[in-house]
């Protein structure tokens, strides 16, 4: 129950503003809000960024940054003075293994311009574009019509880009079905999957095209508000969509409102109902569906949720037509941004045809660095593949068929430097540590099968992951969001198909 | 959709009324689904995932006590599928729980509903799971104290206190397998906003909310409850008073929906029981003799020698020189005879209660 849901949303920012989770600070905001001591202080103690005593040196522990030596970089720093802390994910793959500083901003020596497919109008979104602030596509888009503009995406076979590649137009039908008359338009910036950095780029390259794509979203399910959620890591990126946002509602975007909201460091909250609830002021636990945002979103109302890329390809399904969009792709419609990092020469995002293989994104990429072993095709939840499925096309249906998937596109590659029992085990602390906490097959099954793991590591005996499988069953069947459900997925599909790096080993000590 | 229809459970079809959930509709028509997390005073959480089901048309398996029944729905809730969750769910709770010599989660005097569960459920047994969770170290409060080794994180107590007494004095903190009940800042209660209800204890299926008066792990059959109405104040409250060897050691809310109360209590009517058996509590009535002293009497000397004072005062200096101050402990009825018997007997309009300023 929340009596005071317009200053409740006040909260988490006015604590960061206020320099995170203290005591004195926590009745300072209460004092502003009206809201409970005890309501800010656990909102607040959820969030790494607000719960952090004092600024620190974020040294990125994803998987890439570990494969390609984050731990010899934080003993580094810290040999030099640095305050450290591990974070993850920071979003910044492509130099790995990354650094950010307590301002937020990166290190120099990871602050370089990350390598994209080279301009090409034919993409749909092509990144390395010029910046086009006409806005021409949302003119089309109100003259079109609502229905028409949902009929088009439709048409174009566009799916979510932030993971569950769900066709997009069943989300902006389900809102404009509905008898509420206020809706909202959500953007999901928060990215945060380890092995992705796309989101990252789409803003710093081509801000105007985001703020297109949400201003005819709103147009065609009718809201006027539009939220841009984006993760607090991306300071300088949250600087140009004001800048773009700023100059685009003076002009031709005049009727609607962009309202900025900053992420706080949790990876749960780019799930979309958690993501709502950071929204509203609370701890990111993500709700039970139904009901679907569509229906009851942000503050209850229809909320269209999506992820940057996806809003990236609605201007030019507009303006080019939904049959030239579909045609992009291979088995599955457009052209995807792919994230690659890991043992590739040129870590980057490069734009190519939906359905591409690992080998021909890694072509993209420069080739390969050393043998490679192992690929993670879409982040950490989508567990790893052995290298004889190096040429399934990488898409959403392709990667589902083997229980893996596409996810945010955020490739990693590991070549054979790299031990996969260890490998699985940076993904288990990452999941543990970033799991919600709020159901208990993925509160306890994350930390279990961390420990398992830990344990196996470090006696050398495969008995320590006896039972694995039915935790890992467990979370899979019970767990309330897609957090819980892949979350065993890098041990399972490790020991699936590299079985030689889960027999009896040397015991090892583990710090 | 007509407000009352039928749903198909494991077979059976069972009434529903429109608004049910499926776990209402099931505890009504007898059968039984573990739970942690439901309360039906409280919004559903859906997060103890102990009361999933299979529901026909859904891919997952979903949260009995948050889903909706509608008509011709079909759910099973002991397939294959829904008793293997719950005895692998189970064994996780018991990896990270606190076991007894018996190998099960311990019993409290509060009970552990995690224990009944494990009871009646066959289940592996998982290597424990080392918890993080924190307790307040140093919390002075007299009556509520927090054992996090017990605690499965269902967030009843912290849902009690914001839905239904609206205090917000605790909290979930942290995040992941960290979480954990806490207060701002982690202070003793007393410094905060709680008002000692000890509600949370009442609604925590462990345990691992528990009062401090209270012996923790007594059996259920050395206990007798003793249902009776609270007399702190005029409002009818039932408690029940939980007797151990001629003393009371815990006084309980009875069962939601049972009494006025609905389960709920104060910190008078839960915690403020010791009077009963404090060494100088008086046990009869007791006159001021010649002497100056205080003897015991009977009720009958007793109210006979104020009845005789009071109408000596009135004969001597009129009915007005009397006052009557009723006590906020009494009942309205009880008000009304005070009262009734200043002005009808006494002749005085000199009356008041004590509540009414």
């Amino acid at each position: 129950m929340d009596f005071r849901g317009a200053q409740r949303e006040k909260i988490l920012a006015l604590l960061a503003d206020a320099g995170g989770v203290t005591e004195a600070n926590v009745r300072l905001v209460s004092q502003q809000t009206g809201v409970a001591e005890a309501e800010i202080w656990g909102a607040g103690q959820f969030y790494g960024l607000l719960r952090q005593d004092g600024p620190k040196t974020l040294v990125c522990d994803g998987l890439t940054c570990k494969a390609l030596g984050a731990d010899a970089r934080k003993a580094q720093l810290e040999s030099l003075g640095h305050s450290c802390e591990f974070f993850s994910c920071l979003g910044l793959c492509d130099v790995a293994p990354a650094v950010i500083g307590p301002d937020l901003v990166p290190f120099a020596d990871c602050d370089r311009a990350c390598h994209i497919t080279a301009n090409d109008p034919n993409l749909a979104i092509n990144l390395a574009g010029p910046r086009d602030s006409s806005y021409t596509a949302f003119a089309w888009a109100k003259a079109m019509g609502a229905d028409a503009v949902i009929d088009l995406i439709e048409k174009s076979g566009l799916q979510g880009r932030g993971g569950a590649g769900f066709s997009a137009h069943i989300k902006w039908k389900g809102v404009r079905g509905q008898k509420d008359p206020t809706r909202y338009v959500v953007c999901n910036a928060d990215e945060g999957e380890p092995g992705t950095f796309k989101d990252r780029e789409c803003i710093r390259l081509q801000p105007e095209k985001l703020v297109e794509g949400l201003a005819i979203a709103a147009v065609a399910i009718g809201a006027r508000d539009i939220y841009i959620y984006l993760r607090a890591e991306f300071e300088r990126e949250r600087r140009i969509l004001v800048d773009c946002v700023a100059k685009a509602t003076a002009g031709p975007l005049g009727g609607l409102t962009f309202h900025m909201v900053r992420g706080h460091g949790a990876y749960i909250c780019g799930e979309e109902t958690a993501l709502l609830e950071s929204m509203e002021g609370k701890r990111g636990m993500p709700r039970l569906k139904p009901p679907f945002p569509t229906e009851k979103g942000f503050r209850d109302k229809p909320t269209l949720i999506h992820n940057v890329e996806t809003l990236l390809c609605v201007p030019d399904i507009v303006l080019r037509g939904a049959p030239r969009f579909r045609a992009l792709g291979r088995q599955e419609a457009g052209s995807k941004l792919y994230c690659i990092s890991g043992h590739v020469a040129r870590p980057g995002v490069y734009e190519l045809a939906l359905g591409v293989t690992l080998d021909e994104l890694v072509d993209a990429a420069g080739g390969y660095v050393g043998t490679p072993l192992a690929f993670s095709p879409g982040g950490a939840s989508s567990g790893f593949l052995p290298m004889s499925e190096r040429n399934r096309p990488l898409d959403f249906g392709n990667l589902a068929a083997v229980g893996s998937m596409l996810g945010s596109a955020g490739a990693v590659v590991l070549n054979d430097t790299i031990d996969m029992a260890k490998a699985v085990e940076w993904q288990l602390h990452f999941f543990e540590h970033e799991s919600c906490g709020q159901c208990a097959p993925c509160r306890i099954g994350t930390r279990w099968l961390h420990q398992a793991l830990r344990d196996y590591l470090r006696g050398g005996d495969p008995v320590a992951l006896t039972n694995a499988d039915d935790v890992a069953w467990e979370m899979a069947e019970g767990s309330i969001c897609g957090l819980g459900q892949i979350a065993a997925l890098p041990l399972t599909s490790a020991q699936q198909y590299f079985p030689d790096f889960f027999t009896k080993r040397r015991p090892a000590p583990l710090p | 959709m007509s407000d009352t229809f039928t749903i198909g459970i494991d077979g059976e079809q069972l009434p529903a009324r429109k608004g049910e959930t499926v776990l209402q509709v099931a505890r009504r028509g007898g059968i039984h689904i573990p739970t942690l997390c439901a309360d039906d005073r409280l919004d559903a959480a859906g997060c103890c995932r102990a009361c999933l089901v299979e529901i026909d048309g859904q891919r997952r398996l979903q949260p009995s006590c948050a889903w909706q029944a509608t008509p011709n729905m079909n759910v099973k809730s002991h397939s294959p599928r829904v008793q293997r969750h719950r005895e692998t769910l189970l064994a996780m709770y018991m990896a990270d729980h606190k076991l007894g010599a018996d190998g099960l989660p311990i019993h409290t005097t509060q009970g552990n509903e995690l224990r009944n569960w494990a009871l009646e459920t066959p289940h592996k047994k998982l290597t424990p799971v080392h918890s993080p969770r924190k307790g307040r170290v140093e919390d002075l409060n007299p009556y509520i104290s927090f054992d996090p080794e017990l605690c499965v994180v269902c967030a009843k107590c912290t849902r009690y206190c914001d839905e239904i007494e609206a205090v917000n004095a605790i909290t979930l903190t942290l995040r992941g397998s960290e979480t954990t009940i806490a207060t701002h800042g982690e202070r003793g209660l007393l410094d905060t906003t709680c008002e000692l209800c000890g509600g949370c204890i009442d609604v925590c299926p462990t345990g691992a909310m528990h009062a401090k008066q209270t012996p923790r792990f007594l059996q259920p059959e050395e206990i007798t409850k003793v249902r009776t109405t609270c007399n702190y104040c005029g409002v009818g409250c039932q408690i029940d008073l939980n007797v151990h060897k001629g003393k009371i050691v815990q006084v309980t809310a009875p069962p939601v929906g049972e009494t006025v109360n609905d389960g709920n209590l104060c910190v008078k009517g839960r915690f403020a029981y010791n009077f009963v058996h404090h060494e100088q509590r008086l046990t009869t009535p007791m006159i001021r003799g010649a002497d100056g002293e205080l003897h015991p009497a009977t009720w009958e000397e007793a109210i006979t020698f104020a009845a005789k004072g009071l109408l000596r005062i009135k004969d001597q200096h009129g009915p007005h020189a009397l006052g009557f101050v009723s006590s906020s402990r009494c009942t309205n009825e009880e008000n009304y005879l005070v009262q009734k018997l200043a002005r009808a007997a006494f002749g005085t309009n000199n009356v008041h209660q004590c509540a009414a300023t």
